[in-house]
C-alpha cells in the first residue's frame, strides 16, 4: 500500500517537472525574488482605498447573497429530498392518498435528488461562465452561481440532516391532530436547525473564497480586479487587493465562528 | 367510547401484533392494560389513538367507525384523543411552553401555529401556566425542554394533554421511565385528571402494582390477544402467572421473571431504555 | 380570561433571549439589504430577450458535446497532469503543513500539562515558548486565507506557465489547511497519555512521538485524503489562470467558445473527481 503510493509521488513528481533545485537555486531564486519587491509598497492612495473597501464589500454581498439563496434553495427541496417528508415514515402511515399520489411522491422524491446532484456536480465556475451571459458581467451572476452550486451541496446535507432525526415526538404531536407542515414546524425544525446552521455558515466560510475565484471570470467584486491588475501589471495594486482578500476572507471565518459559537 | 370487534393489526413481516380483539370501553371509564413485554400493547394504543391503520377489523369510536377515516376528519378524531409515551413525547430543543401549545394543534390553523411559535399569545401563556401548576412545575415555562429531569418532561407531556383538553387519554407505559417514587404520583394525577373531567383513561402499565391499586378494571393483554378483562379483586395470582409465563422467549417452560414478581407483587426489573 | 386572585401571574416573555434575537436580527436584515444593494441583484435580468438570447445559443454550443477521438486522445495528458498536480500538491503541502503545524500547536509549545512545571515562575521563557507559536499560526493563516487561485496566478507571473505554479499554489494554500487542522487535533488528544509520557522522564517531542502521533493518525490521514480530493478538483480549476491540467484546457476552450468541447471536459472531470472520491474512500478504509 505504500509503497504504492510511494510510487504515485515519484510519478507525479517527474510529470510535473517539479524541480526544487530549480526554484531554489540562484536564477529561480532571483525571478521570485524580483516579483515580490514587485509587489511592494502596496499602493494605499486614498482614492484606491476607498475603491478597494468598496469591491471588498462587493465580494462580502455576493458571498452572503449567495450563500442566502443556497439555503433558500436546500430548504425548498429539502421537503422532497428527505425520504421521511416525501413519502415514507410515521408522517404516512395511514395513508390517505392512493397509489398514484404515492407514485407520485416517490418520483418527486427522486428528482428533487437528482436535480440537486446536478446543482453540485456542476462546477461553481461553469455556472458563473453560464450566468455572465445570461445576465451580464457583475455580481449578480456570481450569487447566482454560488447559489445553485451551493445549493446542490446544502440541499444534499440538509436532507442527511433531516433524516436522521428522532421520530417519537413527531408522532407524539401526530397524536395531537396536527398536520404535516404543524409537525415540520414543530417537530422536524427545532431539531434539525442546530445541524442545519452549522452546514449554512461553514458554506458560507467557502462561498466567500469561491466569490473571489468567480470575480476573476467576471463576477464583479476584489477577484474582478485582481484578473484587471494582473493584466495591467499593476503590482502594488494587486498586493493591496492581497491584503483585502486577507482581511476579507478572515472577516468571514470570524463572524462565522462568531454566529456558530452564539446560536448553537 | 371505543368499540373494537375483530380488530386485527399484522405487520408486513406476517407479525401478527394484535390478534382479532374485541373490547368495549365506555365513556369515562378508567382501564389499566398490563402483560409481558411484546404482547402487543403499544401497538393497540398506536391503533386506539389512530396513529397505525389496522389490518382487518372494525375500531369504532363514540359510535362511529373510523377505519376508513382519512384527512381532516382523522384528525379531528386525533384531537380528542390525548396520548402520553414513555418516553420522547416531547421535542427536545423546544421551550417548555411550546411543548405544552403543541397539545392545541389539532385546532389551530398552521399559521396560528407558527405565529405562536414565534410569540405566544398572552392567553396562551397563560393556558399554559395554569396547566403547568396543575403538574406541579409552573416555573419551567420558559425553560428548555431538554433541561428537564426524565419525570418532569413526562408532567410536560400531561400539561399538553391537558391543553389539548381531549376526551380520552391513552398513556402507554407512562411512568416506566420514571423513579419509582414520582410514578405513584403521576398515576395519581392522571386519575384526578380523568376524574374530575369525565374523561375516558387507558393506561398501559408495566408495574401491576400500581394497576391493581388504582384502577377500577384491568385487561390482561398477552400475544395480541385479551387474556382477561376483570375487576381488580377478580384478578387472582393464577391469572397473573398465566398471563406473565413463559413469556420470556428463551426459557418457554420455566416462569419468568416477570410473573415471579407479578404474583409477589413487588414492580418488574427496570425496563432498559 | 380571569385568573383566580391566588394564582401567581405567569413570566410573559423569555427577558434574557429577546434582546439579542432582536439585535440579531436587525443586523441580519441590515447585512441582507446592503448585500442586495451591493450584489447588484435584478432578478428580471434573468428574463430579459438579449440574456435569453445568449444562454440559449450557449447551450446550443454545448451540443452534442465533442467527443472524436483526436480530442479525447488529446485530453489524456491533462487529466493525468491534473493528478499529478494534485499528488505533489498534496505532498507539499504536508511538507509545509506538518511543521507549521506541531509549532501551532499550543498544548505542544506553550499550554498544558506538557509545560506547567517547566515554565512555571518563568515569564520570559513562557514568552519565548509563544513566539515560534505565534509566528506559527500567523503564516498558517495567511496561506489559508489567501484562496489557491491566487496563489496560483502570482506564480505564473513568477516562475511561467505550466504546472509548476499550481502545485506550489496548492502546496502553500493546502499547507496553510493541513496546519491549522493538524494543530486542532493534535490539540484534541486527551492530555492523560501525554502526562504519563512526561512522568517517564520524555522530553516535548518524544511525548509527541509516542503519544500523541499514534492517537491522531487515523484523524490526520482522513483529513488529509479529504483534501488530496478538494486538490483534485482544485487543479481543474487553477489550471483556469494558466497552471496545466483540464483547468487550462477548459480555458482554451472557452476563449474559442468552443462550448462542445467545454462540456467534454467538465464531463470529464466529473468522471475523474467521482473516480477519485471512490479511491480515496477505499484509501481509507484500508489505512485506518
Amino acid at each position: 500500500m505504500l509503497a504504492g503510493l510511494g510510487l504515485l509521488v515519484a510519478w507525479s513528481w517527474r510529470g510535473v517537472g517539479f524541480d526544487p533545485g530549480a526554484l531554489f537555486d540562484a536564477d529561480g531564486r532571483a525571478q521570485i525574488l524580483t516579483y515580490i519587491r514587485k509587489l511592494f509598497p502596496p499602493d494605499l492612495a486614498p482614492g484606491l482605498l476607498l475603491k478597494v473597501v468598496y469591491w471588498s464589500l462587493e465580494t462580502f454581498a455576493m458571498s452572503f447573497m449567495g450563500t442566502m439563496l443556497s439555503i433558500g434553495i436546500a430548504l425548498a427541496l429539502v421537503f422532497a429530498a428527505s425520504r421521511n417528508l416525501a413519502f415514507s415514515g410515521v408522517l404516512f402511515e395511514v395513508e390517505e392518498a392512493g397509489r398514484p399520489v404515492r407514485v407520485a411522491r416517490i418520483v418527486l422524491h427522486v428528482a428533487a435528488r437528482a436535480l440537486l446532484n446536478l446543482l453540485r456536480t456542476v462546477p461553481h465556475i461553469v455556472w458563473a461562465l453560464i450566468f455572465v451571459f445570461a445576465v451580464g458581467l457583475g455580481p449578480f451572476a456570481g450569487v447566482l452561481a454560488l447559489g445553485l452550486h451551493t445549493g446542490g451541496v446544502l440541499g444534499k446535507l440538509f436532507a442527511e440532516v433531516v433524516e436522521d432525526i428522532d421520530t417519537q415526538p413527531l408522532e407524539a404531536l401526530q397524536a395531537t391532530g396536527a398536520n404535516r407542515r404543524q409537525i415540520f414546524c414543530y417537530g422536524v425544525l427545532p431539531q434539525a436547525l442546530p445541524q442545519l446552521v452549522a452546514y449554512g455558515l461553514y458554506r458560507w466560510e467557502v462561498n466567500i473564497r469561491e466569490a473571489i475565484i468567480l470575480g476573476y471570470v467576471g463576477a464583479g467584486g476584489l477577484g474582478q480586479q485582481i484578473q484587471i491588475a494582473i493584466s495591467l501589471f499593476l503590482e502594488h495594486q494587486l498586493l493591496t487587493l492581497l491584503l483585502a482578500i486577507y482581511l476579507m476572507v478572515t472577516l468571514v471565518d470570524y463572524l462565522s465562528a462568531f454566529l456558530r459559537r452564539r446560536l448553537l | 367510547m371505543y368499540q373494537l370487534e375483530k380488530v386485527t393489526k399484522q405487520f408486513d413481516r406476517g407479525l401478527m401484533a394484535v390478534d382479532r380483539v374485541d373490547l368495549g370501553i365506555r365513556r369515562g371509564e378508567r382501564l389499566a392494560v398490563i402483560g409481558p413485554s411484546g404482547a402487543g400493547k403499544t401497538t393497540l394504543f398506536r391503533l386506539l389513538n389512530l396513529t397505525i391503520p389496522l389490518t382487518s377489523g372494525r375500531l369504532s369510536i363514540a359510535g362511529q367507525e373510523v377505519g376508513a377515516l382519512r384527512g381532516a376528519r382523522l384528525r379531528e378524531h386525533r384531537r380528542r384523543i390525548g396520548t402520553v409515551y414513555q418516553q420522547q413525547n416531547l421535542v427536545p430543543r423546544l421551550r417548555v411552553i411550546h411543548n405544552v401549545l403543541a397539545g392545541r394543534l389539532g385546532a389551530w390553523s398552521f399559521l396560528r401555529a407558527v405565529r405562536s411559535l414565534i410569540r405566544p399569545t398572552r392567553e396562551d401563556i397563560r393556558a399554559a401556566h395554569a396547566a403547568l401548576s396543575r403538574v406541579g412545575i409552573p416555573e419551567k415555562l420558559w425553560a428548555r425542554t431538554d433541561e428537564l429531569s426524565g419525570g418532569q418532561q413526562q408532567r410536560v407531556a400531561i400539561s399538553r394533554v391537558l391543553l389539548q383538553n381531549p376526551e380520552v387519554i391513552l398513556a402507554d407505559e407512562p411512568v416506566s421511565s420514571v423513579d419509582p417514587s414520582l410514578a405513584h404520583a403521576i398515576v395519581r394525577l392522571l386519575m384526578d385528571l380523568s376524574g374530575t373531567s369525565g374523561k375516558t383513561l387507558i393506561m398501559n402499565l408495566h408495574s401491576v402494582d400500581l394497576a391493581l391499586a388504582y384502577f377500577p378494571r384491568v385487561v390482561g393483554f398477552r400475544d395480541g390477544r385479551v387474556a382477561f378483562d376483570r375487576s381488580p379483586a377478580q384478578v387472582s395470582d393464577d391469572l397473573l402467572v398465566s398471563l406473565y409465563a413463559g413469556s420470556s422467549p428463551s426459557h418457554p417452560t420455566e416462569e419468568s421473571p416477570d410473573a415471579e414478581a407479578a404474583v409477589r407483587g413487588c414492580a418488574p426489573v427496570f425496563r432498559p431504555q | 380570561m380571569r385568573k383566580p386572585p391566588s394564582a401567581a401571574a405567569p413570566p410573559f416573555s423569555d427577558r434574557s433571549k429577546a434582546r439579542t434575537s432582536t439585535l440579531l436580527g436587525l443586523a441580519f436584515l441590515a447585512a441582507f439589504l446592503g448585500s442586495w444593494h451591493l450584489a447588484q441583484i435584478h432578478p428580471l435580468a434573468l428574463f430579459e430577450a438579449e440574456g435569453r438570447r445568449n444562454m440559449a445559443r450557449f447551450l446550443a454550443g454545448m451540443f452534442p458535446p465533442a467527443h472524436s477521438p483526436e480530442f479525447l486522445l488529446g485530453l489524456w495528458r491533462p487529466l493525468l497532469e491534473t493528478i499529478q498536480i494534485s499528488v505533489m500538491g498534496t505532498v507539499l503541502a504536508i511538507v509545509i503543513g506538518f511543521p507549521l503545524g506541531l509549532l501551532g500547536t499550543a498544548s505542544l509549545s506553550h499550554r498544558g500539562t506538557l509545560h506547567d512545571a517547566e515554565l512555571a515562575g518563568a515569564p520570559a521563557r513562557r514568552l519565548g515558548r509563544m513566539l515560534p507559536y505565534v509566528l506559527a499560526r500567523g503564516v498558517l493563516s495567511v496561506f489559508r486565507c489567501i484562496p489557491e487561485f491566487v496563489w496560483a496566478f502570482m506564480f505564473v507571473r513568477a516562475v511561467g506557465l505550466g504546472p509548476v505554479p499550481g502545485v506550489l499554489a496548492i502546496g502553500i494554500s493546502y499547507g496553510g489547511m493541513l496546519g491549522k487542522v493538524y494543530s486542532e487535533i493534535l490539540e484534541n488528544q486527551g492530555q492523560q497519555a501525554s502526562e504519563a509520557l512526561q512522568a517517564t522522564g520524555a522530553s516535548r517531542w518524544k511525548v509527541l512521538l509516542y503519544g500523541m502521533l499514534p492517537q491522531a493518525l487515523p484523524q490526520l490521514v482522513a483529513y488529509t485524503l479529504y483534501r488530496w480530493e478538494c486538490a483534485v478538483r482544485a487543479s481543474a480549476v487553477l489550471g483556469f489562470v494558466g497552471a496545466g491540467g483540464l483547468g487550462q484546457q477548459i480555458e482554451l476552450s472557452m476563449r474559442m467558445f468552443n462550448f462542445n468541447e467545454v462540456i467534454t471536459l467538465v464531463l470529464v472531470l466529473l468522471l475523474l473527481v467521482a473516480a477519485m472520491d471512490a479511491f480515496s474512500a477505499r484509501l481509507r478504509a484500508a489505512l485506518v
